[in-house]
This record gives structure tokens, sequence and C-alpha cells, in this order.
């Protein structure tokens, strides 16, 4: 627990060490509220409470955020060579991998819960738009996908990142992994034609429910049962080189 | 034995890095591990610190098999890598307090190994500085001081001294052998002055085996050739003192060379027999006059040029040291 805890420190630290951070948060913070006030704005009349639209505007460039910040997080340590020195250490795997996803998705959230006052600010310049107007639960429920979401992109991102020394192939199959999550329903849907099966695996329909309010906790189940599984298979990845 | 290498082979598809070597470490040795670039030296320091597999053989430290007591292994080792990989974006003593912590440190003992090594290694003045504004001697000194934090048994340092200038060097290699009261250390290096002067034994590896092991003094005497002693004497014709010179017992070559109005006697005997003596009660006996007389050594530059030469074919000369 304690190597976990200075893995998990340590990799958060490595995140705001280095101006990339800043950059990250400040552009993230622009794109994503900007895309949020310019659809609410466009189309004043659509009956879709402000949390949806919030939602998908933040899991729009969410994959890129996931992107930056998982290509990172062993293909750097490969390519510095510091994973010799983290894998000679009296750590185990199991630990170096879930500090790392630990840093790497605390700092995700870090980065997009500013977003959320975007909506704040919509109220307090919108001349229509009142305080009663946001959704609590909605919101909230929305939060709670948003990080669903959020850990199983960083655990795909994790894994991708494990397969390769270099960051940018890193990033590149990272951001194709990312969206290949978010789009698995409607592949499940091209492949079989629709059904039962592709409505439980669709992400942006789970996102849309959640952020109205509605609370479905078989997608929890998903999206808990599939981080687990990247990180398990990451485990094994870094494992494998002591016996390959 | 602290360390016990059992036929350890290392291939890299098919290909033999490390080809079926033994060898073992006593306690407080220092052990120098010698071979030209691609000889298998980092392979098996590697393979020692667990961070590779090996293809066959068994390799222990402390009594703990590197492959299935991993983690009692990576307790008891303290590992410089060749290339001292260093997270460059913290400050010296955040890097060494993590990696105390990832070593099982905590609370005062921390602090105080930390103080420890930041002064072993002279850091002290540079402990608040970012790694990666250091130059490469200070990230050298970083990576000692981390694989000292935990006052391992067994220290494997893989080119520890290169990059640095030749104060450091000095500073590097008298810590060393100061390390040698508590510590065990296995030593790769390329600089073999340093190895000669700082290690109780030699390996020396070649194309993936183990072609020397011994003491450095040893592995030299075990040197094919014959000794040469010098003398720079006057007093005596030339002919008549390679005359003299040549009837002393074991002595088989002579040759003077006059140099002004001295003359540069070169003997050489047969391997096993000290001559100066010899030498020096002739030039005693006929009252010349002696300014020098000195065994001209051989080091363990010649060792190494003669067991790693491409084409010697000399196969194992000297593997004296093996059984110990």
């Amino acid at each position: 627990m304690r190597n976990f805890l200075t893995l998990w420190a340590r990799e958060l630290a490595a995140c705001f060490l280095s101006p990339v951070a800043y950059v990250l948060m400040v552009v993230f913070l622009a794109v994503t509220s900007a895309t949020f006030v310019l659809e609410v704005v466009q189309n004043p009349v659509v009956d879709q409470p402000l949390t949806v639209s919030l939602c998908e505007a933040i899991v729009v460039w969410l994959t890129i955020l996931v992107t930056v910040v998982c290509m990172r997080l062993f293909a750097e340590e490969k390519r510095s060579g510091t994973l010799e020195t983290l894998m000679t250490v009296p750590v185990t795997e199991t630990q170096i991998v879930l500090g790392k996803y630990a840093g790497a998705l605390s700092f995700l959230l870090l980065v997009t819960f500013p977003v959320v006052l975007t909506l704040l600010l919509l109220v307090v310049v919108s001349p229509v738009l009142q305080l009663s107007d946001i959704d609590g639960g909605a919101l909230l429920s929305g939060g709670l996908i948003l990080v669903m979401v959020s850990s199983l992109l960083v655990a795909v991102g994790l894994l991708v990142s494990l397969l390769t020394r270099n960051q940018i192939i890193a990033a590149i199959c990272c951001f194709c992994a990312v969206w290949c999550v978010l789009l698995f329903g409607w592949i499940v849907t091209l492949i079989s034609g629709g059904g039962i099966t592709a409505t439980y695996v669709t992400v942006t329909d789970h996102i849309r429910d959640f952020s109205r309010g509605i609370v479905d906790t078989r997608p929890l189940v998903l999206y808990v049962a599939g981080s687990a599984l990247s990180l398990f298979a990451a485990v094994r990845v870094l494992e494998s080189r002591r016996w390959r | 034995m602290i360390v016990e290498v059992q036929n350890l082979t290392k291939r890299y598809h098919g290909k033999a890095a490390v080809d079926d070597i033994s060898f073992d470490v006593k306690p407080r040795e220092i052990v120098g591990f010698l071979g030209p670039n691609g000889a298998g030296k980092t392979t098996t320091m590697q393979i020692l610190a667990g961070f590779l597999p090996a293809t066959g053989g068994s390799v222990k430290v402390a009594g703990f098999d590197v492959f299935s007591h991993s983690l009692e292994v990576r307790r008891r080792i303290g590992y410089l890598p060749e290339n001292v990989p260093l997270y460059t974006d913290m400050r010296v003593c955040e890097y060494l307090r993590f990696r105390g912590r990832l070593k099982g440190l905590g609370g005062a003992r921390l602090r105080s190994r930390v103080s420890a090594v930041l002064e072993d290694g002279g850091l002290t003045d540079v402990h608040r500085q970012i790694i990666g504004s250091l130059s490469r001697g200070f990230r050298q000194r970083v990576g000692l001081a981390d694989s000292l934090l935990a006052e391992p048994e067994l220290l494997i340092l893989d080119e520890p001294t290169v990059g640095l200038d030749p104060n450091q060097i000095r500073q590097i290699r008298n810590l060393i052998r100061s390390l040698g009261d508590r510590h065990t250390v296995l030593l790769a290096s390329h600089i073999l002055h340093e190895v000669e002067m700082v290690c109780n034994r030699v390996l020396i590896i070649n194309r993936g085996q183990i072609v020397a092991s011994d003491s450095p003094g040893k592995l030299v005497g075990l040197l094919r050739g014959n000794r040469r002693v010098v003398a720079v004497l006057r007093g005596g014709t030339p002919e008549n003192v390679q005359r003299l010179l040549t009837a002393v017992p074991a002595v088989v070559n002579v040759s003077c060379e006059p140099q002004g109005e001295w003359l540069l006697c070169t003997c050489e005997s047969q391997k096993n027999s000290d001559i100066c003596e010899d030498v020096f009660r002739v030039v005693a006996a006929n009252g010349w006059t002696l300014r020098e007389l000195r065994e001209e050594r051989r080091n363990l530059e010649d060792v190494f040029a003669e067991v790693t030469a491409e084409d010697t074919g000399n196969g194992l000369p000297l593997n004296g040291g093996m059984a110990s």
C-alpha cells in the first residue's frame, strides 16, 4: 500500500512538474467550454438538459486528453531507462501499474473538474437561465459516468503505453484505442445488426442517460470490469518481461 | 556465498549473449567484471538485478533465486544501471526520498540515510537542484547514492565512472573501496587501472564466456611470456656487462644499449623467477654504479588484451581462480 501511494504521488507530481500539464489544463478548459457554450447558444430551443451537452462536450475532448496523459506513462519510462531502476527495487508489478493508473486518473479528473464551472458561468451571464434550471442530481450522475468512462479510457491507454517505447506510436495507438472503446457499441451494432448487446456497451448512450439523471448500475459494472481487465492485462504484460 | 551463478545462459533471438557461465562472489568481496563491449557484462548484471530473465541456469543472491524470489533479491541489492536513468524533473533530495520509500525506508531512517548518501556521494551542495540541470558526473553520483540508500548487501554497479573527470573518478574509486567494508560489490568497468586498484578479484568475460577469474595480481602472474628487469648502470663495457649478466641463472636474454654515459640493460628471465636480486649482486660485485633497477610490470591491460584478443584462440589459459 505504501509503495502504491509513493508511486501515485510521484506520478501525479510528474504531471505537474512539466509545463505540459498547465498547457493541457488551459487548452482543455478553453476548448471544452467553447464547445459546450457554442452547442447551447446555437441550439437554444432543443429540449436537452444542459448537463447532457456539457458531458458530451467533455467526452469528445477527453479522448485527446487521455491520449496525451497516457502516451508517456510507460513509453517514457522505457525510453529513458527508468523502468530498469523501477523494476529493480522491491515493488511489485501490480503496485507499479496501479500507482501509475491512479496518478494519471487523478490528474485527468483534476483537469476535467473545472469545466463544470462553465455551467455556473453560463447561468451567471445568461439572461434566461436560473441556477434552479440545473438539475443537481443529473450533474452528479453525469459526473459519475464521466469518472467511470475516464477510468476505463485511462486503463486502456495505460495498457497501450506499455506495449511500446515510442511515445508517438503510443499516442496514435492510444487515440485509436480510446475511440474504439467509445464507438464499441456502434461497432457491435454494425456487426450484429443491433440488439440488446449493443445497447449494453454503447458508451455514448450511457453518457446521455446518466447526464439526464438516469442511473443504471449495469454500465457501472461494465466500466469497473473493463478497467479491471485492462489493468490486469497491463500487470501481466509488465510481468512478462521477467519470464520472456 | 552472496552470489551464486550456475550455468547461466541468456539468448536473444537464438544468439547467446551469455553462454553457460558460472561464478561465485563471497561476502565483502569487490569483484571487477571486465570485458569488451558486447561481451555480456550488462546482460549478466541485469539478470542478477532481476530485470532480465535468464534463458537457462540458476542465479542466486544471498541464497534467494532471482527468478522465483525476485522481491527478496531486490530488497538485498543496490543496482546502478549503465546509463544512470533518473527522473530528470525531480530535485536530487526528492528523488532520493522517493527511491528510499520504494526501498522500504521511512521516517527518521529515511531522513538519515538520505543525508548520509548525499554526503557520501558529495551531493550535499546540489541536493536542491533539479537532476536535469546537473552535469553527467553529478548524475552518476546521484545514481550511486541511490544504489547505496537501503544499505544493500550486494551492490551491482555497471560502469560507475563513465563520463567522470579524473578527480571525480578518484573520489568514486575511494568511495567504492570504502564500501568493501560493509557491502559486496560487483563492478563492471572499462577502466582497467581502476579495477586493478579497487577489486579483490577480476572476472573477464568475452563473447558470453568467462575467460579469466582471479585476483588482479595473480592474473598478471599467469600471463604468458618472460619477465623483464631493467638496470641502468655505468662502469663496465657493454660486452662485459652483457656477458656477466647472461651468466646469471634464469636469465635467458640480455641486451645493453648505451645512453650517454649510462648503459641501459634489459634482462629477460623465465616466467616465475625474480632476478632483481641476482642482477644487483652482479652489479655490486663488479663495482658498477647503479642508477635504476626495476621490473617492467605487466598489468591487467595486458591480461585483458591477451584473453580477449580475437584471433589468439588461446581458450581459457587464465582460469586460475575459478574454484574459489
